[in-house]
Order: structure tokens, then sequence, then C-alpha cells
């Protein structure tokens, strides 16, 4: 019974170690963990972690199987990121699982998977964790025969070039991406239910996921479905890389797209790029400066919020014409664009609903590729107070007229009566 | 001589009174059908403060007239002092409710 | 009795004044017999007023003085909010922490006579330099107002019939177990201070209409203003007024006395019951209302054809004169009803006001008037438990009214008759009939016993004494001096009458001590049970889960759970509910009863719909605490089915059959309340020799043992398990 108290408190921590994550003023992670099978792919992929070590991480390598791997110390994590190279890995060493990896990222840190050709039930389970699903078939690559690789020599057509990018400046840069990224892996397919994942690369529509050895097979699933690399973001804005190939990171494919699509989509999954975050969130009465307790019906206020997005080195204002605040109870009473100075202030002035009730000011800020801004406050609005109604209504002074002149009347009749007596 | 006309005049008085009450309250209501009832508790307090007085004056009259039998151990000084506390309760209410 | 009254805590003022009368009485050494008489009448009032006192105080002294049960929590609540905040923050307090998200307007909803006059007692206290803290005055107002009823009964009785009748009465109102349900310390309910405004009320119109006397009319009309602002059941009082006054038109006993009375007191008293937020407009515009209205419009048109009959003189012409005016009237009025029905300006009747004249309405109609234990029919025994022999002495003091006949008696024959009824239809009802009961109950009491000892002293002394009670028993002891002489043994039989009638009172007031003491003084918000070896064993359950709310949940989490238990939460927890007593939003509770017995998955869209943060229930099955959530789900999914029609009750039922064992319905086994009552339940033997996961409340096995939360999570279960608080998880980050 007595853990049952202390169950609200590791909730609490757990916020706390939340916010902590990214802290507010560098939400770029730092320190990353990389597990490798073999150390050989710290050599066979070193232009992509030089180019990690050039943008000021620090690279810890570590094999899969280390028996003192280890994500935290103390309740503290070590680390920032942990990308794991690693697809035939069957257990981790140390105190490292399954369930660890997936508590790193609730705990709101970011996660790099590589599947290769081959991945072991592990990383399948924390992809599908994640809302991915690799292809169960274990044998099965993607295989195009129409948009291979033209260097392949031979006839499997396993290293295809793909080229259908998700439409996002966020996730991969303002540079389009002009060679296809060559491909050499498993696919899989997105959890229909996961409402979090999105397709970065997907195969053309005439690849299929198949046994390239046994030819009769049907395979699972084709076209464009094939997801190649997915992200995730969380709802704690932890983000995650799924990429069924481990080769995609490599120094080998020298003239395809794949070195600018692994450090843009890079740059993003450690948050270099699309963080924003809010602050100052004010609202007050119109021509009052203090915030109020609880508003009246039919108030004027004035609301407003500043935005700001990480560029990688420093906070600069965000700029959109779509940021929306809601005065919610239950449904939106009020829905209005927020106007923009540039300079990240989002302010807005509305008149608050003849409904009494305790609303909130929503801002659900979702687009594509931007870390979710999801701002509730509590705000109780009352109705009027007995000395806030109109007085002396023009209307009714018949009925004062006809009230006070019965008081007259009144007077009158008790001088009169008693004058006579 | 002098105290018939006076309770005559009293009767008269009081009669007029009753009438005076009674004709607000039905021009007030012809003015609500007219105006409609937005300030409904000004309303009500006019039309009341009318019936109230009338009804209050009705009781007195009743209370001291001679010829009611029931009234005899009611000294009509009593049942005036009755009267003006009751005006002065229903005056003060209604002025409370009026605005 | 007086043992009982004894051993009370001090009441001081009562006695003292009987000492000071007493006093003076020795050294006078011989008074005159109306002195005797007084003194002896100012003690026995006085004594009954200390044990009007006393008698309600057994909780405190077996708890601890504490508010009980759900309503008067809520009473309190607000009565500190009042004598902190003051009265204009109280008149427009906007309560935030209820009924979330839509909030309340305390100051408008609520009849803030019980708590403003609390805080008149307390700041009174305060002025006088008594450092009470405000619980202790909300726990002994009722006691307190209990005693001053017998005091008004008292008045009451001598109004009635005689100073004899207004002393049992006064004696038998004290210790009524039917009043004091409602009266005990603790009991901190508008009920409380409500029954002695009623009666209060009820006296002053007597007295105006017996007088007829602006001032007392004026007065009653005061009264009336008390009434409605304590309870809302004043709306017996604007139709039993009313009803009388037309019983005395039609019976042909209509006087001036009765005109002005009436007059004067529905003017003013409408006038000043529009001033309490609550009622309102409710005067002119509810159909509960109306026959006030009615009848005092049919008063002046009867007063104006009297006044006609008086000027035209001639029979013929008046009676053709009569016709007109009584069609035209009619008319004018039916028409202005129909009108003001048709128009929407008078409201049509309130369900509670159906379900009084037509006991099944409520049954078939509005589940959530039903599913209150206190709106059922009363049955047979609870009558007999709160009357005892005022059930029989009824009968014999109507009897007596109607020898009697007069304008007072025939009120409170109509009030105890009218009374009784509704009695009949609300078992809470039985609080209105009580002092009804107790005044005719105690003119038979009083009548008999006076006839039986005028026997006795006619033997006695030859002279017919009749020595104290006005003229009335003056007749009545020469009625029966005449018709005494031909019967044998008279006098004994009359000493056996009297010894009988003195063992059948004595019987009353040990049945009532009995009743309050076993019954009536449990605050049920402690709960006390015998243990194995016979000592008490306290649940305190409720105060252990609502203290942990209040320490160790965020400052604004809401909690959701079934209504009964909002005003607590809000009250002890200090946090805001979803759904309360004041159940005045049918869409809201039934929202709640519908996440309640929805599957996992659905609840939790609703809850999240209703930013619920924690979720708490009310399970006994451990402790065998039948009153549970459990046993009340039923209303639950009544409720839940009548907004939303997704909710079926049938889906819950096996045959018709309410069980929660394997032969359950799927649905029950697996719906949100039967997973958080018996979450991890399949893992306890709750006792010896049964299987394990035994609910001892229903006294079967359950049939879901393994149960499995996905969305919730156990946050706390207090000692003896019948509060269990779920935390409601947030959504899943990564889908």
């Amino acid at each position: 019974m007595a853990k049952m108290l202390f169950l609200p408190l590791l909730i609490l921590l757990l916020f706390l170690f939340e916010c902590e994550s990214f802290s507010a003023e560098n939400p770029t992670d730092r320190r990353l963990l990389v597990l490798v099978d073999d150390l050989a792919i710290r050599s066979s992929h070193s232009l992509y972690f030089k180019f990690l070590e050039s943008r000021g991480y620090v690279l810890e390598f570590r094999l899969a199987d280390d028996p003192k791997l280890a994500l935290q110390r103390y309740g503290h994590y070590l680390y920032d990121g942990l990308v794991i190279f690693s697809p035939s890995v069957q257990r981790f060493g140390g105190s490292l699982d399954q369930a660890a990896v997936l508590d790193f990222v609730d705990a709101g840190h970011d996660l790099i998977l590589a599947a290769d050709s081959y991945a072991s039930d592990l990383i399948r389970g924390i992809a599908s964790e994640c809302g991915v699903d690799f292809d169960e078939d274990p044998d099965a690559v993607v295989i195009d025969h129409v948009g291979y690789a033209v260097s392949e020599i031979d006839g499997e057509h396993t290293l295809i070039a793909a080229d259908d990018f998700i439409q996002s400046d966020v996730i991969l840069g303002e540079k389009k991406i002009e060679a296809p990224v060559l491909f050499r892996g498993i696919g899989h397919s997105v959890n229909p239910a996961s409402t979090l994942v999105l397709k970065v690369l997907s195969a053309s529509p005439s690849a299929y996921s198949a046994s390239p050895k046994t030819k009769l097979s049907t395979p699972s699933i084709t076209g464009s479905t094939i997801a190649l690399v997915s992200v995730v973001q969380a709802r704690n804005n932890a983000r995650m890389l799924i990429s069924g190939s481990l080769d995609l990171f490599s120094n080998r494919h020298e003239k395809s797209g794949n070195e600018q699509f692994v450090t843009e989509i890079s740059k993003w999954v450690f948050h270099e790029r699309g963080h924003l975050k809010a602050v100052n969130v004010t609202h007050h009465r119109v021509a009052e400066l203090a915030e109020p307790a609880m508003y009246r019906i039919n108030d004027d206020l004035e609301y407003s919020i500043e935005i700001y997005e990480w560029s990688g080195s420093s906070w600069k204002p965000y700029v959109a014409d779509d940021v929306q605040v809601q005065f919610y109870m239950m449904s939106p009473y009020v829905l209005k664009s927020l106007s923009t100075d540039l300079k990240g202030l989002y302010f807005t002035s509305f008149k608050v609903p003849d409904v009494y009730g305790v609303f909130q000011f929503k801002v659900e800020y979702q687009r594509l590729g931007y870390t979710s801004l999801s701002l509730s406050k509590q705000i109780p609005v009352r109705p009027f107070r007995h000395n806030e109604y109109e007085r002396f209504i023009p209307a009714a002074f018949p009925y004062y007229g006809a009230s006070f002149s019965t008081m007259a009347g009144f007077f009158i009749f008790t001088i009169v009566y008693l004058y006579n007596k | 001589m002098a105290k018939s006309t006076s309770s005559d005049v009293l009767t008269l008085i009081r009669s007029l009174r009753s009438a005076y009450a009674a004709t607000p309250t039905n021009l007030k209501v012809v003015y609500m059908g007219i105006v409609g009832s937005f300030p409904f508790n000004s309303f009500l307090s006019g039309v009341l403060s009318c019936v109230g007085t009338a009804v209050l004056a009705v009781c007195l009259r009743i209370q001291v007239n001679k010829e009611n039998k029931e009234f005899k151990d009611l000294p009509p000084e009593r049942a005036f002092a009755d009267f003006v506390l009751c005006n002065l309760v229903l005056h003060l209410v209604i002025m409370n409710f009026l605005g | 009795m007086g043992a009982k009254a004894g051993s009370s805590p001090p009441v001081v003022p009562p006695p003292a004044s009987s000492a000071t009368s007493f006093f003076p009485s020795i050294n006078g050494l011989k008074l005159k017999t109306k002195q005797q008489e007084l003194l002896i009448r100012v003690s026995i009032l006085a004594l009954v007023y200390v044990l009007a006192f006393a008698i309600r105080l057994f909780s405190v002294l077996r708890y601890e003085s504490m508010i009980h049960e759900f309503d008067p929590y809520f009473n309190y609540r607000t009565t500190l909010f009042l004598t902190e905040k003051g009265f204009y923050e109280f008149w427009n307090w906007f309560d935030f922490e209820s009924w979330y998200p839509l909030g309340r307007i305390i100051g408008g909803t609520l009849y803030p006579g019980l708590m403003v006059t609390a805080a008149l007692i307390y700041w009174t206290l305060h002025f006088l330099r008594f450092a009470v803290h405000i619980r202790e005055v909300c726990v002994l107002t009722a006691p307190f107002f209990a005693s001053n009823t017998t005091i008004v009964a008292y008045f009451f009785g001598k109004e009635i019939w005689d100073s004899g009748a207004g002393l049992v009465a006064a004696a038998l109102i004290a210790i009524c177990p039917g009043y004091i349900s409602r009266s005990v310390a603790g009991s901190y309910d508008n009920e409380g201070v409500a029954i002695f405004a009623l009666l209060l009320t009820f006296y002053l119109f007597v007295k105006a209409v017996n007088t007829g006397s602006l001032a007392w009319a004026l007065a009653s009309a005061f009264g009336y203003f008390y009434m409605v602002s304590a309870w809302g059941g004043y709306v017996f009082i604007i139709n039993l007024v009313p009803l009388y006054v037309l019983v005395l038109l039609v019976t042909g006993r209509y006087s001036m006395r009765l005109y002005i009375a009436y007059n004067c007191m529905y003017v003013l008293g409408m006038l000043l019951a529009m001033q309490i937020r609550f009622v309102g407009f409710q005067h002119v515009q509810s159909g509960e209302h109306m026959a006030a209205m009615g009848v005092f419009f049919l008063l002046q048109v009867f007063y104006f054809l009297d006044w006609v009959k008086f000027t035209l003189n001639d029979p013929k012409l008046f009676y053709s004169f009569l016709r007109i005016a009584l069609t035209c009237a009619i008319s004018v009025g039916s028409l202005a009803l129909g009108v003001g029905m048709a128009t929407g300006y008078i409201s049509p009747w309130t369900g509670r006001f159906y379900s009084l004249l037509d006991p099944t309405y409520a049954k078939d109609h509005i589940p959530i008037i039903a599913s209150v234990s206190e709106h059922q029919p009363t049955a047979w025994s609870s009558f007999m438990f709160d009357f005892h022999i005022l059930l029989f002495l009824f009968p014999a003091g109507l009897y007596f009214c109607f020898k009697r006949l007069s304008d007072a008696t025939i009120f409170i024959v109509m009030y105890g008759l009218t009374s009784m009824y509704f009695a009949g239809v609300m078992v809470r009802l039985i609080l209105v009939a009580a002092p009804a009961v107790c005044l005719i109950s105690s003119i038979a009491v009083s009548a008999t016993l006076k006839n039986l000892t005028m026997l006795i002293r006619a033997k006695n002394n030859a002279t017919p004494m009749g020595s104290s009670k006005g003229t009335a028993s003056l007749k009545a002891s020469a009625k029966a001096s005449s018709f005494d002489q031909p019967l044998p043994y008279q006098r004994n039989v009359a000493i056996a009458l009297l010894l009988g009638a003195f063992y059948l009172l004595s019987r009353y007031a040990i049945h009532c001590t009995w009743v309050t003491s076993e019954a009536y003084s449990s605050p049920s918000i402690v709960l006390a049970a015998r243990g194995a070896h016979g000592g008490r064993v306290i649940f305190d359950d409720y105060r252990e889960a609502y203290f942990w709310l209040r320490k160790n949940t965020p400052a604004d989490a809401k909690i959701m759970s079934w209504w009964d238990y909002g005003y607590q939460i809000t009250a002890m927890g200090n946090r805001t509910v979803i759904v309360d007593n004041n159940t005045w939003n049918n869409t809201h509770i039934a929202t709640v009863g519908r996440a309640m017995s929805s599957y996992e998955d659905e609840a939790y869209d609703i809850m999240k719909s209703l930013d619920v943060d924690y979720v708490l229930v009310v399970f006994g099955g451990v402790t065998g605490y039948s009153s549970d959530d459990i046993n009340k789900f039923l209303w639950m999914v009544r409720i839940g089915g009548g907004v939303f029609p997704v909710i079926k009750e049938p889906e819950y039922l096996v045959n018709g059959e309410y069980r929660v064992d394997k032969g359950a319905a799927p649905k029950m086994l697996n719906c949100l309340m039967y997973k958080l009552c018996y979450y991890r339940f399949g893992e306890v033997t709750t006792e010896y020799g049964k299987p394990p996961g035994y609910d001892r409340a229903r006294g079967v096995e359950i049939g879901n043992k393994d149960v499995k939360l996905e969305y919730l999570e156990e946050a706390f279960t207090t000692s003896n398990w019948i509060i269990r608080i779920y935390k409601v998880k947030p959504p899943k980050n990564r889908w």
C-alpha cells in the first residue's frame, strides 16, 4: 500500500526529467551513445560520425553486448541521445534492454535505430513499440527492378534508388536533395494505429519487399507503402529515426544523396531544427496589466504568447501566421488566429463569451516537423456580481414612478389620517 | 356632526387611495404588454407596491371600520401602527427590489 | 429522561432562568395558583429545552464533533466561506471547484438561511469573546434550533388548544425520532433550521388568523421569508396556506381576519421571498406557486362580492351580479394561466413536485430523483420507528380537533393530513409531518389526561375544580361531570387509564432515546462495526482518502466520482470535482455514469474530455459496507442510459438479475466501475474459509479476478479498501 504513495511522486519526478531533457536554453543533444555490433562500423561509417563530431556532439562507442552498458546512473541519464547501429544484436549487455531503451525515449531523449538486411528480434521489438513494423520475413529485403542503382552489378536489384522524400523543409533542410538515396535493407510499414510516425523516405511504386532467394513468395508489403526511413516525434517531443538500412549511413555511396539525407535528418533528430518553445504566456483585461485570477463574462481580454525556434545555436523568433488560440470549455467558444510582430510575440484580443465556467486558454500548435506546442491555462469565468448589472433602465422608469408615487401616496395618506383623528 | 364628516372624508380618501393604487397596476400591466418584461424585477416591484399598498389599505379600513364586530378589541391606534409598520417593510423591500 | 438531561453538557441560559423564578417562590412561601402554574410551566419548558438539546448530542459523545453525511459538508464549506470572506463575496460566489468545467454559482443556487444563521451565531459568540471554531457552531446549530422548535411548539399548541397541550407538544417534539433523524448534532443541514422556521410561520399565521392583526401577519411573512431562505420545502407552506384558506372559504368560515392575515402574509411574504436569489421570480412564474396567487385573487373577488352585497342590498340583483362576476373572474383567471403556461412565463411543475403527487412518477421518468434513498416511498416500519405511539395518538388527536372545530384546529388538521400523505410518499418528508403529528398527538394526550384527572378530582371534591386552564376546560369538566354520575368505578378506571397513559408515554421516551442512540447518531462518514470480539471497530476510510487527496494531488486536480461524494471531496479534499450532490445538471451526471459503465477505452476518452485526473470509487467488498458504488451502479447505468442510449441496462443484467459473480453479464465484468472496484481484489482473501476474491458486501465470489487496467493506475487505496483512487494515465508517449 505504501508503494502506491510513491507512485505519483515517481510520475512527478518523471515529468521533472522531461523538463530537464531539453533545457530551455539549449535543446540540442550533446552526449551520444553509439552502440555497434562491431567496431569496424566506426571506420566504415566514419564520414557520418565525423559529421556528428563536427556538429559538437560527444560520441561514445560501445559494443552492443558490452556487459557494462548503462544508460543511467543514480537515476540520471548519462546520454542525451542513443544511436543503435547494431542490427543483429540479440541482447544488449549490462542493464540495457528494450524497456530501458523505451524508458530513455519516454524520458525525452532521442534515438536513431538502424536495422539492416537482417534485424534481430530486439531491434524489431523496439521499432514496433515506436509504431514501425519491419517486414516479418527475416530474409526479406526491398527489391526494385525498375528503380535500382545503376552501379549495382548483380541482378537482385536490392540496392534501390529512392527519391520519394517527405515534403518538409524542417525535417530535410531547405536545400533540396538532388540525387536519389541509395538504400539497401529491409522495408517497414507504419502501424496504422500510430499517429506520430512519419515516413521520411518511401520506396517507389515498383518496389516490393521479399526474399531475393526464394522467387515465388508473395510480398507482404509492396509499392509506396514500404517505408524505408521513418521518424517518430513522441508526445514529449523526443525524436526517433528508424531506418531499415545501416548501409545508408556508410561511406560507400559517394555520388548519391545519402550523405545530405542522413546529415540533414540527423540535425532534425537531434533537435537542431524544428524545435519550438513558447514562453511568457500572458493574458489580462484590456487596459490592465495584471493577470486576473478570474474573468467575468463579456470581459475584453488580451492574450499574448512568445514563440521561438531553436536554430541550432540560438533562439530565433518563430514566424508563422497560423498560430491559433482557443478559449475552451468542453468545446472552443473562441478560436482566433494570433497576429505576430515578427519578433516572436503573438497576440490577440477578444471578448469573453457570455457563458460562465472554467475555461482554458489552449494553444495547440502541431506542424509537420516542428515540436508540438500544447499549452493550456485554466481560468474561471464568473457571471456578473449582483451589483454589476445595469441599474436604472429607462424602460423601467414607469415602474419606478409608480413605486415612488405609491410611497408618496402613503405619506400623504398617513398625514391626512393622523390629521383627521 | 364633525365626527361624521371626518369619517366620511376618511372613507373617501381611503377609497380614492385604493382606486389610485389600482389604476397604475392596470396601466403598468398594459405598459408591460407593450415594452416587454425585461426589467422583470422592476415591473414586479412596481406592481406589487401598488397591490401591496391597496391590500394593506383595505385591511386597515376593515380594521378601523366600526361596523365590523370582529375587531372590537383591536384599538384603531394599534391597527394604524400595524399598518404603518407593514407599509414601511413593504416599501423598504420594494426599494431594494426596484433597481 | 431526566437523568439524560442531567448528564448532558451544561446549557446555560434556560436552567438559570428557571432557577431565578424558583427562588422567589421559596421566599414568597405561598404563591397564587396562577403564579404556581406559571412557575411549573416555565420550568417544564426549560427542562424540555435542555432535553431537546441534550438528546441530540449522542453522536458528539460517541464519535467527535464533526459534520455528518453528504450535504452538510457543502453547507459547512459555504459557511466557512461566508465567515471568512463576508456576505457579499458569499452572495456572489462563483465556485469553480465543483461541476468542472461548468462551475456553479453558489450564491444563486443555494438557500442561504442556514449558513447565515450559523455565521450570525458565530459572529455573536465571537463578539461576546467566545473563541469557538465555526465547525462547533455548525455541529450544534441543528440541536439549538430543535430546542427553539420546542418553544414554538409550545406556543403553537397553546394557540390551537391550550397551554397543557402546548407543554405536551413541546415535550413530544423534543424527542420525536422523526425530527431527531435530521437534527442531531453534526447534521448541519437545511432541515435543521427549516422545521423551526416552518413551525414558526404556521404558528404566526394561525395567530394572525385568530387575531386578525396586521402585525402578526407581518411576523408570519417574516417567518415565511426565513423559511424560504432556509429550505426548498417552503413550497409546502405556500401551498398549504392557500389550501387552508380555500377550505375555510368552502366551509363558510370566511372572515375579515382571514382576509387580512392571508393577504398581508402573501403579498409581503412573496416580496420578501423574491429577495432570495435562488427563489427569484418563481413566485409569479412557477406552477407550484400559482395556487397561492389564485387564492389571493379569489379572496379579492370574495371581498369585492361582500362589499357589493353590502351596497346592493337586493339579493336578486346580487345573485345575478354574482353569477356574472364569478364567470368573469374564473374565465379571466384560467385565460391568464393558460396564456402564461403557453408562453412559458409560468413554468411547469418540477419533477420532484410531480413525484410528490404521483409516487410512481419519479421511478418512470427521473432516475436521478428515484436513485436517492430518501426519496423512496416510506415503509410502514419506518413510520412506526419514527413516530411510535404518536401514530396511535394522531387519529385520537384528530378526533378531538374535530370535536372542537375552530380556525386553528382546522389548520392543524389540514397540516397533519397533508404532511402525513407526503410523509407516505417520501421518506424524508416524515420530518415535515413530525411537528404536526406531535401537535395533534399532544392534543389527544393533553385532552385525555385532563379529562381523566378532572374525573378523579371531581370525585374527590364534590365541587368541580376546573382550577387551571381557561373556559374550555371548564366546559369539558362540566361535560365530564354531567355524565360521570351514573358510571360506577369511574375513578378506578380513570386511574388505570392514567397509569396506562403514563406507561405509554414512558415507553415513548425510552423508544426515542434508543432510536436516537442506535440509529440516528452515526455520522456515516465514519463507520462503526462490531469486531469479532464484540469491540467497536471504526472505519475512518473516507477521511483518510480525502486527506490523501488533499495532500498528494496537484491543487487543480479534477476528481471524478459518483455524485454522492462530490460535496465531501470538495469540502475535505479541497479538489475539483466533476459532479456533486447538487444534481442540477443531469447531462453532466449522465456523462459520469456513462464513463463508469463503459469499457475502459471508451471511458478514457470521456475522462480526457473532462480533464479528469483521478477517479474515486467506494468499494465495500472487503468490509461488507453495503452502500458502495457497486450497489449504486445500476443507477449510474440508468442515469447514463437516460441521456446516452448507448448504455443499455439489460446488458448489465443476467435474466433481469444484477450480479457480480461468474454468471454476471460480460459487459458488467469489464466495465470501468467493476474494474476499478475489483482491481487486484482477486488476490485478497477477505473471509476465513472463503476463496480469494470473496465479496463480503454481496456475499459472492467475484467473476473477474484478473482485472487489468490499461489507461488508469491505482494511486491509493484506504486501509479497509473502502475508497480506492485511481490516476488517469497521460496518453501514450509514442503512439
